[in-house]
């Protein structure tokens, strides 16, 4: 049985179909991509995982259905979400962005062993933990987002373009960083633009255009698509 | 000059209250709630019943009247506020209504003669030569009790932080674990229970009698404007401005008079800084 299993979800903005017939699985401690172009559906994809948007079709976490459920009980399942754009708030510091990711639990002790992961993902955010986090840079911002999710202690995390925006020095710590979370055990379904990182990266892929699956098999085997060489990685 | 301190303190603290919960709402859910003078009426017309009416003693009646007040609040955004909140208009306009509702139900049942309500405390207190009532002495001095422990709240507590985290960007919120709704409702309640409150500790002191809530929102309205919509450290600022200025007209012109000071910094406000003393976007 898949961690999460989601079978011909469909999304309509009105009258508009953004996602149409998706289906997506992924595995206990697997890394699974989503890419495609901007609009083809993938941020509406994860959106509907987190319930924060209304889908038809199957959505099973650990077997049970997520359909109905509002979206703070999809955390509470297990499955954390870092949105697009980062969505921090603005006005609050990075401890207390941080903490928030950690509302719906109460032990302490494992609060403050996963902030201490955190920072040693992210060290830099250590020193800067009582900045207020619209001053941090692009990436820095990235990197509290990250961990936010992380403080939720989720078994699935849903990544969002994390890469959007910010140096490619950092680029690749945050890349580094997604690596690590996966070694430790929790399963990551990371929608991206940048194909070469994600298929470097990911266990399985899934190319999503114009809201439908154009493709989808193993990273490895995806890397040596001729439409995908093409499309996505230009050569 | 000390008279003008006290009394343009006590002014402060109540519109302080009143204007604090009515940011507060529309800074975290975006609710502009036409229906906070109600609630101030509310919260005194419940002290009038509890107390005068069924003669409950003050500690129980007080208390109570604000609670009932601020399930109201949670009641009015539950079911007829949250299935509107996709449109502003529709909520101006929802929150209209319930006031004027109030306004008709208090006339129907109590009719339009004034009702008193019995003081707290009775005795005067003489500070530094002046005279002041005890009743205006605990209305200020539970002012600014209910504002250092909102911010107490806000800042120091989980569900403080959710409020924040929701202000911020709601859609976010959800995606830690915040339930939303839920925490609107906690918002409401505290909107509404700080109006009541106001109303109450007003009560003995100044006429009960059911329009009685529509000064107070215009205030409150007036107070927000210039301080900042949305921003709660803006909003006690303009208390205390407008409660200062109003009791400076007082004495030096005349108590006729202090009706056109909010009329006069709103209208300034909005020529010179449409955002406000402390808020970061225009209001309108």
């Amino acid at each position: 049985m898949p961690l999460l299993e989601v079978k011909d979800l469909s999304v309509r903005y009105g009258k508009a179909l953004a996602v149409e017939q998706v289906s997506v699985t992924v595995d206990k401690g697997e890394l699974v991509g989503v890419l495609g172009p901007n609009g083809a559906g993938k941020t509406t994809l994860l959106k509907a995982i987190s319930r924060a948007i209304g889908s038809t079709g199957t959505l099973k976490f650990k077997g049970q259905t997520l359909e109905r459920l509002p979206p703070y009980d999809v955390v509470a399942r297990g499955i954390c979400h870092c949105p697009e754009g980062r969505r921090l708030f603005p006005e609050l510091s990075v401890l207390k962005n941080l903490q928030l990711g950690a509302y719906l639990r109460s032990n302490k002790a494992e609060i403050g062993e996963d902030l201490e992961r955190v920072f040693s993902l992210f060290p830099v955010l250590k020193e800067r933990q009582q900045q207020q986090s619209s001053t941090l840079s692009g990436g820095e911002q990235q990197m509290v987002a990250i961990g936010r999710a992380m403080m939720g202690r989720p078994e699935l995390l849903l990544l969002d373009e994390p890469s959007v925006g910010i140096a490619p020095r950092l680029k690749g710590l945050i890349f580094d960083a997604i690596e690590k979370i996966r070694k430790d055990g929790t399963a990551i379904l990371i929608v991206e633009q940048d194909a070469t990182a994600t298929l470097r990266i990911a266990d399985r892929v899934y190319v999503l255009e114009h809201g439908r699956t154009v493709r989808e098999g193993r990273a490895k085997d995806l890397a040596g698509d001729e439409y995908i060489r093409q499309v996505y990685l230009g050569v | 000059m000390l008279e003008i301190l006290i009394y343009g303190a006590v002014s402060s603290a109540i519109y302080a209250m009143l204007a604090v919960g009515f940011t507060l709402i529309f800074g975290v859910a975006r609710i502009l709630n036409l229906a906070h003078g109600a609630f101030y009426a509310l919260g005194a017309y419940a002290a009038y019943v509890f107390t005068s009416l069924l003669h409950w003693p003050l500690f129980i009646a007080a208390p109570l009247a604000v609670l009932s007040v601020a399930l109201f609040g949670v009641l009015m955004e539950r079911f007829l506020v949250r299935p509107l909140r996709y449109s502003q208009l529709a909520v101006l306009m929802i929150t209209l209504s319930v006031s004027l509702a109030v306004e008709q139900g208090l006339f129907i049942t109590f009719g339009s003669e004034y009702r008193n309500v019995p003081s707290f405390v009775a005795e005067k207190v003489s500070i530094g030569g002046v005279d002041i009532g005890g009743q205006r002495l605990l209305a200020l001095i539970a002012g600014v009790l209910v504002l250092l422990l909102l911010w107490l709240f806000i800042q120091r507590t989980r569900l403080g932080a959710a409020i924040l985290a929701v202000s911020q960007d709601p859609e976010a919120a959800q995606y830690m674990g915040i339930p939303t709704n839920r925490i609107f409702s906690v918002v409401m309640a505290i909107s509404a229970g700080t109006a009541a409150l106001a109303g109450v500790l007003v009560s003995p002191f100044l006429t009960v009698q059911p329009t009685m809530g529509l000064l107070p929102m215009v205030k409150a309205f007036a107070i927000v404007i210039v301080g900042g919509l949305g921003s709660i450290p803006g909003s006690i600022l303009a208390a205390l401005l407008l409660g200062y200025s109003e009791t400076i007209v007082a004495y030096l012109i005349s108590s006729s008079w202090t009706e056109l000071v909010s009329l006069v910094a709103v209208v300034i406000t909005l020529m010179i800084k449409p955002s406000g003393l402390l808020g970061r976007r225009a209001a309108f």
